[in-house]
């Protein structure tokens, strides 16, 4: 979340998409609700009418997988109504905060639904130079927004081609209410009006998730809705702490505090640096606009990287040894390093050993088919879990003999959120402190325990081996907790200033010659010598001079405990908000500086600041300003029409190019399902009662009496057509595999009319799997193994299915 | 004392197996509880036994009252031959309505609590108070049958205390107690009505009216004298006890006043709440409504009116039986079928609930054979045996 | 001055978290449910299930609606429940709750039969059943705690508070948002008023909700229970004057005089 949770209660309209989050995020719904009785619009746009959806104002019908067609469509009416009415839009915002009024490479082709040549599943490195700034440098501007070559020129050409009518035809949404989705949308546009998005899998969970996104943050720019309260593309995370975890590095691609993670060929740390551009020598100044420099955050990252290497290898790290840079593994650019591509590595027998730590990959990843017969082919297997999971019992699946499976599983119980310490990083970038309130029970574990004990035996084993591989980056990792506690950790990820021992105040304050350290340097000022553990506050008090909600003395907020990021967009270049009701920073004088929020940067409002210090709002880009024009992905600088990996269309309707190319698509047991063999558009989601693969849900009484059974959801016609009747045993099938369900026919999903032919979906509940109380089929087993071209999340909200009554 | 001995053993047997089957059910009731041995619900909470066995055992046991009434307190003498059995069928009823209640009872083991804790303001309070009342004062009015027959007993043991002595004394206060027990009949057998006041938008307008107690109270007269009639043929057959077409023809048409009134009262209230239409509209309920009315009220005040009619016993009897139908078909409606059910909800009594019903009927029939073969069922009776 | 719960069905979400917050806090069992083709479940309220949120989907206005409601005791103002129970089980507090006393009832389940809201609920599976209800947490109130559901509610849709200005706040929101509710407060006059109060954006019968008239069911029962003295007195007086009459007349006729005229008119 630019925002956080609160924060919805300011806003003007809200767009609830590729999200249900009634029934995801119940919580949510206080403010969301809170807004509406202060007069706020409730969108919600999803293929089913949801629980969401019956909260709504107005509720858009859309095809499963056309999130960019609904968007790009909503794009064009307001860059056309921009030009009508630009009363109705905050053009100073669009044109000094964004890039919209950037030059563009004249090089710059789109043919045919490419941006330009690819080559195996990649756009080749001369196409992604015509993506860039005509100047990369310091590219010229044209505040008129008239050059043809200008970012906002570009997007109108490209996003001219999403009439009302092309959008319908592919989303199915009818058009009156299409049309109404726009104008009620687009009114937050208005300067001193905040509409805000919420998100979530709805919209991720497609090979072109990162572009539906992407759509969403153009929109929300060009409706200056960035930075303001009651703004902000606000992705409503997902599993607990899953914001936490990300922070900390849980993925494949970053290291702490997102930075990247070294490739092959990143020789040194200088090399390193140099090659993920987040360093000051990367800072890229527009020329024109009335800010005139770039702070390009990013230019620091050398200083967190040292510090995280002092953090990891304490004295073991110098500026001899590079910091130990050495000592950090490097990857295989041609390598998938994510799920998709480790179940695929198990399954080709590469991966030979596992350590499941807190997840369910047997139900939780796509095509679990294939990822059970996978984990099959492990030598050892190791789940840490607070239950006995799909996972720790895929040896005696239903279907298999215990005798033919050769992995040997260990079993590690957990302690699970009660029973210890720690904090948790929520949506909003919030990370609140809980207590422990019950011992574990039997000889369950903190997490953090069993990894410290675990970590002290690898280094013990690694000390002995002397010929050990790799044995180095083992035993400098400095491992000395003794035993560890949650407060430890706490402390290490913000910091030390290591000549006086004393926690680091904040991230400024790191430096890259080894006299710091912090595990995180986006965590770093959540625990300070003078405030101690700024997780743990519970100050319900709102100090905002606006009384906007921001409760600062509740727990902690990265970064610097902001509570709206970007939020030097909220005011105008005088440094007045946007927004006199719902100001986010103001009142800025040169000695007591801004009030509200912690601003993005203190500088000066960008009109009084002195020549060459007028500081652009977007900090963390190095052009200073929002990308409207996003050059920096792998598919394509701006959001465009593909069809899902399955689709039950057999053309695109904006161009011949039918898919994302650079979509991930798995080879492992992954068969393609037809239209033909399979007509209808399959999803895969979760209700309010259960919680993912349901082995956290399914064993509790009663959240199993609220929902007993694997159910699939049906429209009527379609279920007349099928002879199904409410209540009935069906099978889903797809090419990967088949489901047994109780079918719910409803009138909340109906058929869509998409080019021409109705479309029907079929909506799938993602809770069950073989273990704990009450049992069901996995919706995975029909779900793909192909992923986002820039993410690799799999694609489980669109594929092609078929029903039969069981 | 005559006795038909042919009809003993088949009747005998058959009444016994209906008690033991009865008897089983019991038991599998207290051990299992209401749900696993009944077909009651939340949405149907009063089934069987509180239709039959309490609104139908009521007033079916109401000829006790009005035959303790018209004998001793209006004095038509004529009427005594049926007094006796009246009181002793009364009594059974409400034994039965007690041992019901037992059984119908979630909590039957804290059935004294009610005697501790009065919620004077619910009918059903009254009721049970009355009940019980009035089952005492059934017993005290039926005991001097048992006294006399006590005293002409020829066993030593009996022999010696003097039951002329307790005879006596119940006979002194019998007038008293015949009062109460019309004060105390008339307040529950209305109040039985007062408790359906309680649903006013769970019971059918039909049946739901403010005068539904007197409604209650009026057929509750018109039943008993019909009971009695049903009763004294059916003992008659058994045991060749014939009562005078006299009496029989007199009862009928007291029943028919009785009935005519009712009807009366009936399609008044009606008009008054303007719901008279209802009778032709409400299908399917006006169905029932018309089955209870022209099966209890209008053929049987046709009959009795009938001289040809009050003149044949068989017939006599036919139309008693009638109006015994009726008043059953009536209280099913108001306390079952014109009852909204909870939404979502069937009934349809269980095997087990008719078995105790019925088993509390064969004990009645049981007890009212032995008494007929060893008490003197009829004063004149007794009083030659023991004089 | 007596407390309430305005329960609004435009705020929510059906996410049945009151459900479950009322089995722990009474700690309830879990029931053994199927899935027959609908959210809802446990299917209705019972001695185990003391509220539950029904899914209605229909039509309105011409428009499709998903609408939820929460069904439990509505703490009537005039409890059938109470003036029904014959030994005094249920009791209305002046606080508003209507409780319940095991220690009292002895299981004739006319509370049952007698709630026009369809509520008490039995242990049908018990061989020493109790009566079941929401007791709208009279023992968290007491404590100074607001009932289970409300607490867990995370939207606001239940809001607890005093039933006078609930009432007035149900009908600000109705008068500020006329378009998306009905304007009626079911539970305002229903059944001569209840402590649990509804909004809603569909007409009530749609939802389930019993049409109901505005007058206490307890008012003819109350009338026929005000006439049980004077009846009880007046029968008493009227048969011991009959009786009084009837021996005087026969005294100097001798028995047979009332017989005589009976056998007249039968042969006729
Ligand atoms: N009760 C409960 N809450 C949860 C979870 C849970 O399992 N149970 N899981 C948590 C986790 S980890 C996450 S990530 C979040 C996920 O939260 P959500 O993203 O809200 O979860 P989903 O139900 O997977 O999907 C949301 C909606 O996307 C719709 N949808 C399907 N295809 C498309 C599409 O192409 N475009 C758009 N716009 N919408 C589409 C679906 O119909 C569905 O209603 O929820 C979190 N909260
Ligand atoms: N078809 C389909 N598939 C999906 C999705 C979808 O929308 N559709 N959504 C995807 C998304 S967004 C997500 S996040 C994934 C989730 O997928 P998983 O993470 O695989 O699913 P969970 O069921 O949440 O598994 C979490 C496990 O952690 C255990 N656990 C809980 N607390 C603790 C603890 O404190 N310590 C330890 N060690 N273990 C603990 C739980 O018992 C459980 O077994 O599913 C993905 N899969
Ligand atoms: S995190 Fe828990 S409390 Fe918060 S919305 Fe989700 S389920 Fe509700
Ligand atoms: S709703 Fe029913 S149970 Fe609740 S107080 Fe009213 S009558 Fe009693
Ligand atoms: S079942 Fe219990 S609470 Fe209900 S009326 Fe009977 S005694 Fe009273
Ligand atoms: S008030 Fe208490 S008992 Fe009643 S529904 Fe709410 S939580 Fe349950
Ligand atoms: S907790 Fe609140 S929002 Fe959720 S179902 Fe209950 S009343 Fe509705
Ligand atoms: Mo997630």
């Amino acid at each position: 979340m630019t925002n956080h949770w609160i924060d919805l209660r300011n806003a003007d309209c809200i767009m609830i998409i590729g999200s249900n989050a009634a029934e995801n995020h119940p919580i949510s719904f206080k403010w969301v609700t809170e807004a509406m009785d202060k007069g706020a619009k409730l969108i919600s746009v999803d293929p089913r009418f949801t629980r969401t959806s019956s909260k709504a104002d107005i509720y858009a019908p859309m095809r499963s997988g056309t999130d960019i067609a609904f968007i790009g469509g909503m794009i064009n009416y307001i860059l056309n109504d921009m030009e009508n009415n630009p009363g109705n839009y905050n053009m100073e915002y669009v044109t000094q905060y964004t890039n919209a009024a950037c030059i563009v490479n004249p090089n710059f082709k789109f043919t045919d639904g490419l941006f330009g040549e690819v080559e195996n599943g990649k756009y080749n490195t001369a196409s992604k130079g015509t993506w860039k700034y005509a100047n990369t440098a310091t590219p010229a501007t044209d505040t008129t927004l008239k050059d043809p070559d200008c970012v906002f020129q570009l997007m109108k050409k490209h996003y001219s081609r999403y009439d009302a009518d092309t959008v319908c035809d592919i989303t199915g949404t009818p058009k009156d209410v299409y049309l109404e989705v726009c104008q009620t949308y687009a009114a937050s546009g208005r300067t001193g009006k905040a509409g805000t998005i919420m998100y979530a899998m709805g919209t991720t969970q497609h090979t072109y998730g990162t572009q539906n996104v992407r759509s969403y943050a153009v929109l929300q720019l060009l409706l200056g809705n960035m930075g303001v309260a009651g703004g902000g593309i606000n992705a409503l995370r997902g599993t607990s702490n899953v914001q936490g975890s990300t922070d900390m590095c849980l993925l494949a691609h970053i290291l702490p505090g997102y930075l990247n993670v070294p490739m092959e060929g990143d020789t040194d740390l200088d090399t390193y640096i140099l090659r993920t551009g987040k360093h000051a020598g990367a800072t890229i100044t527009p020329q024109g606009l009335a800010g005139d420099v770039s702070s390009n955050w990013w230019g620091n990252s050398r200083k967190y990287v040292v510090s995280l290497l002092k953090a990891w290898y304490g004295d073991a790290a110098t500026a001899d040894n590079d910091f130990g840079f050495h000592n950090l593994p490097k990857c295989d650019p041609s390598v998938n390093y994510t799920h998709i591509g480790m179940i695929e590595a198990m399954g080709r027998g590469i991966v030979k050993g596992l350590w499941v730590w807190g997840q369910n990959p047997a139900s939780g990843g796509p095509n679990s088919n294939g990822a059970r017969t996978a984990l099959g082919n492990l030598d050892w297997l190791v789940t840490a879990d607070i239950w006995m999971t799909e996972t720790s019992e895929f040896w005696k699946r239903p279907g298999v003999d215990p005798a033919d499976i050769g992995t040997e599983v260990f079993v590690l119980p957990a302690a699970c959120s009660y029973e210890k310490e720690g904090s948790i990083s929520n949506s909003g970038r919030w990370a609140q402190w809980r207590y422990k309130a019950v011992e574990p029970l039997g000889d369950a574990m903190a997490d953090l325990e069993i990894m410290s004990i675990l970590m002290s035996k690898i280094q013990e084993l690694y000390q002995a081996d002397a010929s050990a591989p790799g044995r180095q980056a083992i035993i400098d990792l400095e491992w000395d907790y003794g035993h560890v506690t949650a407060d430890m950790i706490a402390r290490e990820i913000n910091g030390y200033d290591l000549t006086t021992g004393k926690l680091a105040v904040s991230f400024g304050a790191l430096k890259d010659d080894g006299t710091t350290s912090s595990g995180n340097w986006l965590y770093c000022n959540m625990y300070t010598e003078e405030d101690g553990n700024k997780a743990a506050r519970r100050n319900p008090a709102d100090m905002h001079p606006g009384k906007i909600g921001l409760h600062s003395e509740w727990s902690w907020c990265w970064p610097l405990n902001r509570r709206i990021i970007y939020n030097r967009a909220s005011v105008d270049l005088d440094g007045n908000p946007w927004d006199s009701e719902h100001p986010v920073i103001l009142d800025y004088d040169s000695v007591t500086k801004w009030k509200g929020d912690i601003p993005d940067g203190g500088w000066a409002p960008i009109n009084q600041a002195a020549e060459g210090a007028k500081y652009l709002p977007f900090i963390m880009k190095p052009e200073g300003v929002a990308r409207l024009w996003g050059y920096g992905r792998t598919d394509g600088p701006l959001p465009e029409v593909y069809e899902p990996w399955e689709s039950p269309l057999d053309r695109n309707l904006m161009s011949d190019a039918k898919n994302n190319p650079c979509a991930f698509v798995g080879t492992y047991m992954n068969d393609r399902g037809t239209p033909e063999r399979f007509p209808y558009v399959g999803t895969t989601y979760r209700c309010s009662e259960h919680w993912q693969t349901g082995v956290m849900t399914r064993s509790l009484p009663w959240l199993v009496e609220l929902m007993p059974d694997m159910y699939v959801e049906i429209g009527e016609d379609l279920a007349v057509e099928k002879g199904i009747s409410n209540g009935d045993t069906i099978i889903v099938s797809s090419a990967r595999g088949e489901i047994q369900a109780v079918a719910m026919v409803t009138r909340r999903l109906q058929p869509l009319q998409v080019d021409g032919k109705a479309i029907h979906h079929v909506g799938v509940l993602n809770h069950w799997g073989y273990s704990g109380m009450a049992t069901g089929d996995s919706a995975n087993i029909l779900t793909p193994h192909v992923g986002d071209a820039n993410t690799t999340i799999p694609e489980f909200k669109t594929f092609l299915c078929n029903v039969r009554r069981a | 004392m005559i006795i038909n001995k042919r009809s003993i053993p088949v009747g005998t047997i058959i009444l016994t197996v209906v008690v033991l089957l009865g008897l089983v059910a019991m038991i599998l009731r207290y051990v299992y509880g209401l749900g696993a041995t009944t077909n009651m619900s939340d949405g149907r909470a009063w089934g069987l036994w509180i239709s039959f066995d309490l609104y139908c055992g009521v007033a079916l046991a109401a000829g006790g009252f009005t035959l303790a009434g018209i004998v001793y307190i209006f004095g038509r003498e004529k009427y005594h031959a049926v007094a006796r059995p009246a009181i002793l069928t009364a009594f059974l009823g409400y034994t039965l309505v007690i041992l019901a209640l037992l059984v119908d009872l979630g909590q039957p083991w804290y059935i004294w609590r009610f005697l501790f804790n009065w919620n004077i303001h619910s009918p059903l309070f009254e009721v049970s108070l009355c009940v019980m009342l009035y089952t005492i004062v059934l017993a005290l009015e039926f005991s001097p049958a048992v006294f006399e027959r006590l005293s002409s007993l020829d066993y030593p043991l009996i022999r010696r205390f003097n039951w002329r002595i307790p005879l006596r004394v119940i006979r002194s206060i019998q007038i008293p107690l015949v009062i109460a027990g019309i004060v105390l009949s008339t307040l529950h057998q209305s109040s039985l009505g007062s408790m359906l006041l309680m649903m006013p938008e769970t019971l059918h307008p039909l049946w739901y009216t403010p005068i539904l107690p007197i409604l209650f109270l009026f057929s509750a007269i018109a039943v008993g004298p019909a009971m009695v009639m049903f009763e004294s043929a059916l003992s008659s057959r058994v045991f060749g006890h014939k009562l005078s077409i006299d009496v029989m023809s007199g009862l009928g048409k007291a029943t028919a006043y009785v009935l005519g009134l009712y009807l009366l009262l009936k399609i008044v209230d009606l008009l008054a709440r303007g719901d008279l239409a209802l009778v032709a509209t409400a299908y399917p309920h006006n169905l029932l409504w018309w089955g209870e009315i022209i099966i209890g009220v209008i053929l049987p005040i046709i009959f009795f009116s009938m001289s040809s009619i009050r003149r044949n016993r068989t017939m006599l009897f036919w139309s008693a039986v009638l109006v015994v139908l009726g008043l059953v078909f009536n209280r099913f409606n108001v306390s079952m079928l014109a009852l909204e059910i909870r939404p979502g909800f069937t009934y349809v009594p269980h095997w087990m609930e008719f078995a105790i019903s019925a088993a509390l009927v064969a004990d009645a029939m049981l007890v009212i054979f032995l008494a007929h073969r060893l008490l003197p069922m009829h004063e004149e009776e007794a009083a030659v045996e023991s004089g | 001055m007596s407390k309430g719960v305005l329960y609004d069905a435009n705020k929510c979400i059906g996410c049945r978290a009151c459900q479950v917050a009322c089995k722990q806090w009474n700690e309830m069992p879990a029931e053994t449910t199927t899935n027959t083709g609908s959210c809802e479940n446990p299917p209705k309220v019972s001695a185990y299930t003391l509220t539950k949120i029904r899914f209605n989907e229909l039509e309105h206005d011409g428009k499709f609606h998903w609408v939820f409601t929460k069904i439990q005791c509505m703490h009537c103002e005039h409890p059938a429940c109470a003036e029904a129970c014959l030994v005094g089980a249920f009791q209305k507090t002046p606080e508003g709750a209507v409780v319940y006393d095991d220690n009292k009832c002895i299981g004739c389940r006319y509370c049952m039969v007698a709630c026009p809201f369809g509520i008490p609920c039995y242990q049908w599976d018990d061989p020493m059943p109790w009566v079941r209800k929401c007791s709208f947490c009279a023992d968290r109130q007491s404590a100074g705690l607001k009932p289970a559901c409300v607490t867990t509610c995370p939207t606001g849709a239940l809001k607890y508070g005093e039933r006078d200005d609930l009432i007035d706040e149900a009908h600000q929101r109705i008068a500020a948002n006329r378009d998306k509710y009905v304007d009626h407060v079911y539970g305002e006059h229903e059944v001569g008023g209840t402590s649990w109060l509804y909004l809603s954006p569909v007409p009530f019968e749609k939802l389930g909700m019993p049409v109901v008239g505005q007058e206490a069911v307890t008012v003819n029962v109350e009338r026929a229970m005000g006439a049980v003295p004077p009846v009880l007195v007046g029968v008493a007086a009227i048969m011991s004057g009959v009786y009084w009459l009837v021996k005087r007349r026969q005294q100097p006729g001798g028995e047979g005089a009332p017989n005589d005229k009976e056998q007249v008119e039968v042969p006729k």
